[in-house]
């Protein structure tokens, strides 16, 4: 089920209603309906893929209640690899087998040697990267013994299967998001006017921003090389949009969504597009996969402690698996290794946590410097875009190569329907102007109560004017 | 939560108005004509009303008699043009319908209308059976293939079509589905503009399942419309009928319909293929043009 979709419209009021009327005298009753809700949710698109869910659940929840009773160290390190095992032998299987056979394939051929490599006819189940690393976090939190077991299953199901953020996060961790469905939740009027109105930018983001992008996105790199520079340019400045409107539009529905329900989830974005440097854009941008992979694979490979071969080795890692995640393509990894290329001067000179804060943060504009390294930031992460959303690695190099070879500023060929500008331009106003908040018009809640109800009027008749082809969220198929 | 649930009432309130004043102003979505069964079965519309396109570029009307399209001053030399949503042709301006282009090409006849979206072929020749009254000189019926299928309860059964038991030999007519919220949703211009934006709503993309059914070959129903036709020969002045197909007729189909000895003016746009909409398969105005003008071409001869 889509959020942007009729279906969800229905969905949501019905669940919210029995959840706050009929279920909320009792805690398991009600995380019993969250799961119930949440696997009509995924089950919508195909319920045979509910039983990866729940044989995940079930194998992490009860290596979870045999981690706490074993004491042996080298017993419980088994029963980690277990569930490492498990949760990455599905994703292993459904994402990225196809992938290996096929490179291999490619590998020996490239040596001359036909091999016979036999992809599999399977489908990736919608968000299987993120329900496993959410799952994941909690084993490896029991393991470290910075989370104690629950021996509640229905809570724990619920935690897995939670629908806000089921298929596209954010990733949550235990730590943070299990105990919440040991608590009663109360009903916190602001907190759920908040919620709504975060839905409500997020979907304005991804219909009105993301959606519209997305149409002169898939027609200009369709067909890449029948244009010029300016429209190539054009074309990955409207993707960065997109994913940007797309990905964080998802997240901001999701958060919302949660705190309807009286659930609180972390920020996943926060105004990426104006960090200063790359380091900053990657404590900005999908927040919850940064830090999972930051705390579960580069602390545990040493950080940036030790020597610098050490440090450019981890930093290579964290990035490139990071890009893996995304998609079994090179495309990928290209993508996470451009950056981990962006990030390293940064690091090697120590400079990567030069800009904590948020920019101009006492004034209304960035300074010149402050805006040339905005810019130039965004420049970096347009181009490495360019990989995340071509098809194929020489395919993303053609086009940077036509993006450059050509006149770097000559005239779009393209019927461009100059609304998506302005658009763009108001979304960016916005965007700037709430900066210092969780989500971009969470501070209009101060304002008089005509101002709110216009501004929210006003989105609403933009995401039916601007409502473009309905498009999938790009991340659910990560 | 009381406080919440009234703030969203009364949120919903405002905007559901402030959408109606919109939709209304703006033309959001085309107006809808009432429909009612009548004496005889068949599905017309309430008379003389009239309604506006999506964007308000254009006004439909209904006329006296129940039909799209104005009537003629003379009932002489009558040809009357029968038809689905295509004759009905409430997306373009009353200047392109099909009676206005014959009366241009030919206009020693009169012409006249009778048509509604999803007529199928029997309901067709049970409304020339009403218009024989006004004793034309041609029936045309514009169809394609489906209409054939729609019109047959073997093949498939529909409810809301009329159609024939071959079995019986007897029309089965359509029944209006869900009138009551048909009315609200269409006089509720908001809430029908949300509807049609949303209705074809994407779920996720399906699994592809491995085996596709694949689809019948026309061929297959060829018996069924040889007892279509024989029901009509019996029960229709079929000599005055001329059945003109669309230019996306199945070839297979058009033959068979020419063995079965009816008139038939296969449409033909392979000249120029701009006939339809881009958004929609239904002829603009140059398409209707078009058409008119190859079966002029055929009246001509008669």
């Amino acid at each position: 089920m889509l959020f942007n979709s009729l279906e969800f419209f229905i969905f949501l009021p019905i669940v919210f209603v029995i959840y706050w009327f009929v279920t909320n005298k009792w805690l398991r009753l009600q995380n019993g309906f969250i799961v119930l809700s949440s696997y009509v949710f995924y089950g919508w698109w195909d319920w045979r893929f509910l039983s990866l869910i729940a044989f995940s659940t079930l194998v992490d929840y009860s290596i979870g209640i045999l981690l706490k009773r074993e004491k042996k160290e080298s017993h419980r390190k088994i029963l980690l690899w277990l569930s490492l095992i498990v949760n990455l032998g599905f994703l292993g299987v459904f994402k990225y087998y196809n992938f290996f056979v096929d490179s291999f394939v490619d590998a020996f051929l490239f040596f001359g040697y036909q091999i016979d490599g036999r992809s599999l006819d399977v489908i990736l189940p919608v968000g299987i990267s993120f329900y496993t690393f959410q799952t994941l976090s909690y084993t490896i939190d029991v393991y470290k013994r910075q989370l104690k077991p629950t021996t509640d299953f229905v809570a724990f199901a619920a935690f897995v299967c939670f629908f806000p953020q089921l298929v596209a996060g954010p990733i949550e961790r235990a730590t943070n998001l299990l105990p919440q469905f040991f608590k009663k939740r109360k009903f916190v009027y602001q907190s759920a006017v908040d919620g709504l109105r975060q839905v409500a930018w997020g979907l304005f983001k991804k219909i009105v921003i993301a959606d519209n992008c997305a149409k002169y996105v898939n027609i200009i790199f369709a067909d890449y090389q029948e244009y010029n520079s300016g429209t190539l340019l054009l074309g990955a400045f409207f993707f960065a949009f997109q994913i940007y409107g797309d990905f964080s539009g998802y997240s901001d529905i999701a958060i919302g969504i949660s705190r309807l329900f009286g659930f609180d989830l972390k920020q996943n974005f926060a105004f990426p597009y104006f960090s200063r440097d790359i380091a900053e854009f990657w404590r900005r941008w999908h927040i919850s996969l940064s830090t999972w992979f930051r705390d579960y694979l580069y602390i545990p490979l040493g950080g940036s402690r030790g020597g610098t071969s050490m440090k450019i080795r981890n930093t290579f890692i964290i990035f490139v698996v990071s890009g893996f995640w995304h998609g079994a393509n090179w495309t990928f990894i290209v993508w996470g290794g451009l950056n981990a290329l962006y990030f390293l001067p940064l690091l090697l000179a120590k400079r990567n946590r030069l800009n904590t804060d948020i920019v101009a943060s006492n004034r209304w504009y960035p300074n010149i410097k402050e805006s040339f390294q905005i810019l130039l930031t965004f420049f970096l992460t347009l181009i490495a875009w360019v990989f995340f959303r071509a098809k194929s690695v020489s395919i993303g190099f053609d086009y940077i190569v036509r993006m450059f070879s050509m006149r770097f500023f000559q005239n779009p060929l393209l019927d461009l329907d100059f609304s998506i500008l302005y658009l763009l331009l108001f979304f960016i106003l916005i965007e700037w102007m709430g900066r210092k908040s969780k989500y971009a018009i969470e501070g209009i809640s101060i304002l008089p109560r005509y101002f709110r109800w216009g501004f929210y009027f006003g989105l609403i008749i933009l995401m039916f004017t601007f409502t473009g082809e309905q498009q999938e969220f790009i991340y659910f198929q990560f | 939560m009381k406080k919440f649930a009234k703030k969203i009432a009364f949120f919903l309130a405002i905007g559901l108005l402030l959408g109606e004043i919109i939709a209304r102003m703006f033309f959001l979505t085309s107006s809808i004509p009432t429909r009612k069964i009548d004496e005889f079965g068949i599905q017309r519309y309430i008379p003389n009303q009239e309604g506006y396109s999506k964007g308000g570029s254009h006004k439909w009307y209904i006329n006296e008699k129940g039909w799209p399209g104005k009537l003629p001053e003379s009932y002489d030399k009558l040809v009357t043009v029968i038809g689905d949503s295509f004759i009905e042709n409430f997306m373009n301006p009353e200047e392109c319908h099909q009676m206005n282009y014959l009366k241009k090409a030919l206009p020693e006849f009169n012409y006249t209308e009778a048509s509604r979206s999803g007529v199928s072929f029997i309901e067709a020749l049970e409304i020339s059976k009403q218009l024989d009254s006004l004793n034309p000189r041609v029936q045309l019926i514009y169809i394609n293939e489906t209409d054939f299928t729609e019109s047959i309860q073997q093949i498939r059964r529909l409810s809301d079509i009329t159609q024939i038991d071959l079995g019986k030999k007897e029309i089965v007519y359509g029944k209006m589905k869900a009138p009551g919220v048909k009315k609200i949703l269409y006089s509720w211009k908001f809430i029908f503009y949300l509807y049609r934006r949303f209705q074809g709503s994407l779920t996720l993309p399906k699994p592809k399942e491995t085996a596709e059914t694949p689809k019948k070959p026309i061929s297959d129903y060829f018996d069924h419309f040889g007892d279509l036709i024989d029901y009509g020969k019996q029960n229709y002045n079929l000599d005055k009928i001329v059945v003109v197909l669309r230019p996306d007729t199945d070839e297979e189909f058009s033959s068979f319909l020419k063995s079965q000895d009816l008139n038939v003016i296969q449409l033909d746009d392979s000249a120029d293929d701009d006939w339809s909409f881009e958004y929609d398969h239904h002829w603009t105005c140059y398409g209707h043009e078009q058409a008119a003008r190859q079966v002029a071409e055929y009246l001509k001869k008669l």
